[in-house]
């Protein structure tokens, strides 16, 4: 009897083949998604882990202005393991730079991903991006440096992940830069090379900061003066890739938990929906004697089948898809990868979280329904009796008619009601999501034309006099807040009458340089504002310094307070005309001996077409995915509202309405529900963003403004309405096939 | 004559199984008149009504209706003729759930060009104090004047009623006999009722009794029997 019964679950499935179709998408969508993202999230996480385990990435580096020469005390002393390294920057052409750097085994030990170690001079190892970018196979030969040198292999190298040029930049382009091991003794014979310490500490639970204090007062007593000094937490060539991570962690559980949540919504409605409908068969079987918890087992098949078929080729089209995603994502890193793992774990979670969820909805949905007694289930589909909260409240005398009936047609049922804004939202968050990323990144790399100058120099000693002709002299010290050691930045005294350091506040006026001010990045993130008095800890001495805060800038680039250069000098205890470093709009001559540093500004466009290229990509992306959520939401909410409304369809044809005029009535229904949670979506994507950005500020030391450009927003709804217009013309041909006949034999109301 | 009907068939098929439902019939009713067609399930009783109110079409034979030859008109015509000049009334009332009674009777007065006022027709009907309630709220009693008023809104120039009281008890059946009576006096208008009972035949200017798709018997009452007389 019951296997007779079994036969009709196929058939719920065939007689509405789009709609299940399209829950089963979301939740196909759901465990993808969640999938993949923990996937990725585990396995960029786990090699970079192991990476920069395995191969000691180094906690600081820095430049000596003599050799450590009992390294071996220091190393005691400060509870570490040092080792120097050189350094130099060989000019390929005009725009290619290769940073050739000496072979380690202690600290930042290099690993071979590709071809063989080193075996002897005249051997080169490279950084595998920017072989690929400027066409250097292995085995094939390379001119840098005065030498030739054949690529032995291809190289990871802890300390640089993400091979940035220089500490601060944000973008990297292998086109213009690269990284690349020789043998230490090919040194002998480069000029200018720059020798850099690399120091891991041994104790891994006590403060890096404070050990770091330690090391510097163990140095200062050989009388080794140290420049160029880099904590790890500020290098972004190995921070970068934990924004990446965190990104992706962010994204496994938000955005399926939504997928998983709507399909149980659309499918708890649709199975009280259905259950309703066929409550006299149900009744009727009740009273053959059928139990209820066989009854239950058959109207449970469907969401269960659904849920578990959905997540199960969710999960299993996720599997696939995580090396090739690993590979794409570490191709903007260099990290070695020995293999992926693929958790079976998370495709048992990928598999059960929908069954879960959408069983425990379902059950609840039919339990209810079952209570009901034989007698009352077999006079079929009783009125509902209450009128809801939402239809009561709302006075619609004064509106016309059609604009009434639709109103009244979304009040009815707030479970789709809340299915549809919730649907709604949750594509129009996703598409402004990536929208706004793109406008943010847009908007940090604009804000900074706050620096007017064309070249940043360095220097590896403190200058005394005035700055050169076209030149301002500047000094900057790192720091960080009391409370929070995670937080560091940059003080920096500038000119007073700066003209190459241009700051303004949120309306666009200029900031006059003669005070202290603090970019909003930065200010946002101390969670300090103009008037603020605040104290911070100077990370070279350990001694803490105050400040009044004057204005905060408009600036997301950099993170950084700015004080009259006299000021900081006059604070540090430096000499009033002494500078560490130069602002130029022209290049200026000085022997590179003397420099730590120099940074273009022009080095960045290059870089930035190719980021951006990738950001257009990912956005599309979004923008396909959500606008595909959107559609099935939709379709879904459209061709219920048609279900349900068969009768009245089929009244009004009776009536004389216009074909025209039901297909506005019915399919325009939802149009102020959608534009209702586009809107909402749009402070709900900033507010996301804003908190993404913060997470992923912590990380890179760079946050980016949430700003939800009003281009943009304008695009996202045309995408969203352009979808609502698919699903109407989806749905247009069953409003057709409603025929009079239905009203004229309808049974009640 | 307001409703000439001639020669009227309509055959129904299923499959290879074909129904005749209607064998040339044959009817007319006078402007301003009450007519009534008693018969058995399977005579063609709503068959004739859905061809006469423009909601089927027949095979063969001619349906004049105010001058109009409705079976010569296209799809758009019959929809326009349906605005215009016919109310439904139905068994079950088919009354839009999620639309109070004031708004169901605006789903017809939307529509049509010169309505009569919605307050107006709700007191006619005794039911202007409802104006705010939804269907699921009222008696069948209530939700059969609702859906007389949508009806009589538009004023029409037909008035098809399929059973009106068929799903109501005694006592409410008579009010909507009583109401039905009062809208054909007050307003003229020209009334069609299907019933399975027969003494409701009373308060009729004409009674056409079906069969098997035919007009068996047809007969002109001299007397009309005022609706809250009728007993059955």
């Amino acid at each position: 009897m019951v296997m007779a019964l079994n036969k009709r679950v196929f058939r719920f499935l065939k007689e509405n083949k789009l709609r299940y179709l399209g829950i089963l998408a979301l939740i196909i969508l759901g465990s993808y998604i969640f999938v993949v993202a923990a996937g990725l999230s585990q396995n960029l996480a786990n090699l970079v882990t192991t990476f920069t385990k395995e191969h000691v990435q180094e906690d600081l580096s820095f430049n000596a202005d003599k050799a450590v020469l009992d390294s071996a005390k220091i190393e005691k002393e400060a509870g570490a393991v040092i080792e120097d390294y050189m350094s130099f920057d060989a000019a390929l052409s005009d725009t290619l730079t290769l940073r050739i750097l000496s072979e380690t085994k202690k600290v930042n030990i290099p690993a071979v991903t590709e071809g063989r170690a080193l075996s002897g001079p005249g051997e080169i190892l490279l950084d595998p991006a920017f072989a690929k970018a400027n066409g250097y196979p292995v085995g094939s030969q390379i001119e840098a440096a005065g030498k030739t040198l054949t690529v032995a292999g291809f190289v990871s190298l802890p300390h640089y992940i993400y091979p940035l040029k220089n500490v601060n930049d944000i973008l990297y382009s292998p086109n213009e830069f690269g990284v690349a091991i020789i043998n230490r003794e090919e040194f002998s014979d480069i000029d200018n090379a720059a020798g850099i310490y690399s120091v891991r500490f041994n104790d891994r639970t006590k403060s890096l900061n404070k050990q770091a204090v330690e090391l510097r007062e163990s140095l200062r007593a050989e009388g080794i003066t140290v420049s160029d000094w880099i904590d790890i937490s500020d290098n972004k060539r190995a921070r970068m890739v934990w924004a990446s991570i965190t990104g992706m962690k962010t994204m496994s559980v938000p955005l399926p938990a939504a997928m998983f949540l709507l399909s149980c919504l659309i499918i708890g409605i649709m199975f009280w929906r259905m259950i309703r409908r066929e409550s006299v068969i149900i009744g009727t079987l009740y009273a053959q004697g059928y139990r209820r918890r066989e009854l239950m087992r058959h109207y449970m098949a469907v969401p269960l089948l659904l849920a578990f078929a959905g997540g199960m080729i969710g999960s299993l089209l996720g599997l696939p898809s995580i090396k090739p995603m690993v590979m794409a994502m570490i191709s903007y890193y260099n990290v070695p990868v020995p293999g992926i793992e693929l958790s079976f774990l998370n495709v048992l979670i990928g598999i059960l979280t929908p069954t879960l969820f959408l069983g425990l909805s379902s059950y609840l949905v039919i339990r209810s329904e079952l209570k009901r007694s034989p007698a009352e289930l077999m006079k079929g589909d009783k009125q509902k009796t209450k009128v809801n909260a939402l239809e009561r409240a709302f006075k619609l005398e004064r509106l016309k008619f059609s604009t009434k009936f639709k109103l009244r047609e979304q009040f009815r049922s707030i479970s789709r009601l809340v299915f549809l804004l919730l649907g709604v939202t949750s594509a129009s968050v996703i598409m402004l999501f990536g929208f706004t990323v793109l406008n943010s990144m847009n908007h940090a790399f604009s804000a900074s034309d706050v620096y007017r100058f064309e070249y940043e120099y360095a220097f590896r000693d403190l200058q005394l006099g005035e700055a050169p002709e076209g030149a301002e002299a500047f000094n900057a010290g790192k720091f960080y807040s009391e409370n929070n050691e995670e937080i560091e930045f940059y003080i920096s005294g500038i000119e007073p009458d700066s003209t190459l350091v241009i700051l303004k506040d949120g309306k666009g006026n200029p900031i006059p340089n003669n005070q202290t001010n603090i970019t909003r990045s930065l200010a946002n993130r101390l969670g300090i504002k103009a008037g603020d008095t605040v104290s911070f800890i100077n990370k070279e001495n350990g001694k803490p310094y105050t400040f009044h805060i004057d204005a905060v800038a408009d600036s997301y680039v950099e993170q950084f307070i700015y004080v009259p250069i006299h000021e900081f000098n006059r604070e540090m205890g430096l000499p009033e005309n002494g500078y560490m470093g130069l602002f130029s709009t022209t290049k200026l001559d000085i022997p590179d001996e003397e420099l730590s540093g120099t940074k273009s500004v022009s080095e960045l466009p290059g870089a930035m077409d190719e980021f951006f290229g990738q950001m257009v990509s990912m956005v599309a992306l979004m923008t396909i995915v959500s606008s595909i959520v959107a559609l099935i939401i939709l379709y879904l909410v459209t061709s219920l509202i048609i279900e349900e409304n068969r009768n009245t369809i089929s009244l009004f044809k009776v009536f004389g309405y216009r074909r025209r005029e039901i297909k506005s009535m019915m399919l325009n229904s939802s149009t102020f529900v959608i534009v209702a949670g586009f809107l909402i979506g749009i402070p709900v994507a900033a507010a996301s963003m804003g908190a993404v950005y913060g997470y992923i500020g912590n990380m890179i030391n760079l946050v980016l403004p949430a700003i939800v450009s009003p281009l943009y927003v304008v695009i996202s709804f045309a995408a969203i309405m352009l979808t609502y217009q698919l699903s109407k013309l989806l749905c247009a041909k069953s409003l057709e096939t409603v025929s009079m006949g239905e009203a004229l034999k309808a049974g009640a109301e | 004559m307001f409703i000439d009907v001639s020669a009227l068939k309509k055959t129904y098929t299923t499959g290879v199984i074909k129904n005749e439902v209607l064998k040339g019939l044959e009817m007319k009713l006078g402007k301003g008149e009450i007519g009534v067609i008693l018969g058995p399930s399977g005579s063609g009783k709503s068959t004739l009504m859905n061809i006469i109110g423009g909601v089927d079409r027949c095979d063969s034979g001619r349906v004049i209706v105010d001058g109009t030859e409705i079976n010569k008109l296209s799809d758009d015509q019959l929809t326009e003729y349906r605005r215009k000049d016919i109310g439904f009334v139905f068994q079950f009332y088919n009354l839009v759930p999620n639309l109070t009674v004031g708004e169901n009777i605006e789903v017809v007065s939307n529509i049509s060009k010169s309505p009569l006022n919605v307050d107006e027709v709700l007191r006619a009907v005794e039911m202007q104090d409802k104006k705010r309630r939804f269907p699921r709220e009222l008696s069948g009693g209530e939700q059969q004047r609702v859906s007389i008023a949508r009806a009589i809104d538009k004023n029409p120039k037909l008035l098809l009623c399929d059973e009106p009281t068929g799903a109501l008890d005694y006592q409410t059946s008579r009010s909507i006999l009583n109401l039905l009576q009062r809208v054909n006096k007050e307003f003229g208008t020209t009334i069609l009722m299907i019933t399975h009972n027969a003494a409701i035949a009373a308060m009729a200017n004409r009674v056409f009794r079906l069969r098997s798709g035919e007009v068996v018997d047809e007969v002109v009452n001299q007397v009309i029997a005022p609706a809250e007389r009728i007993e059955w």
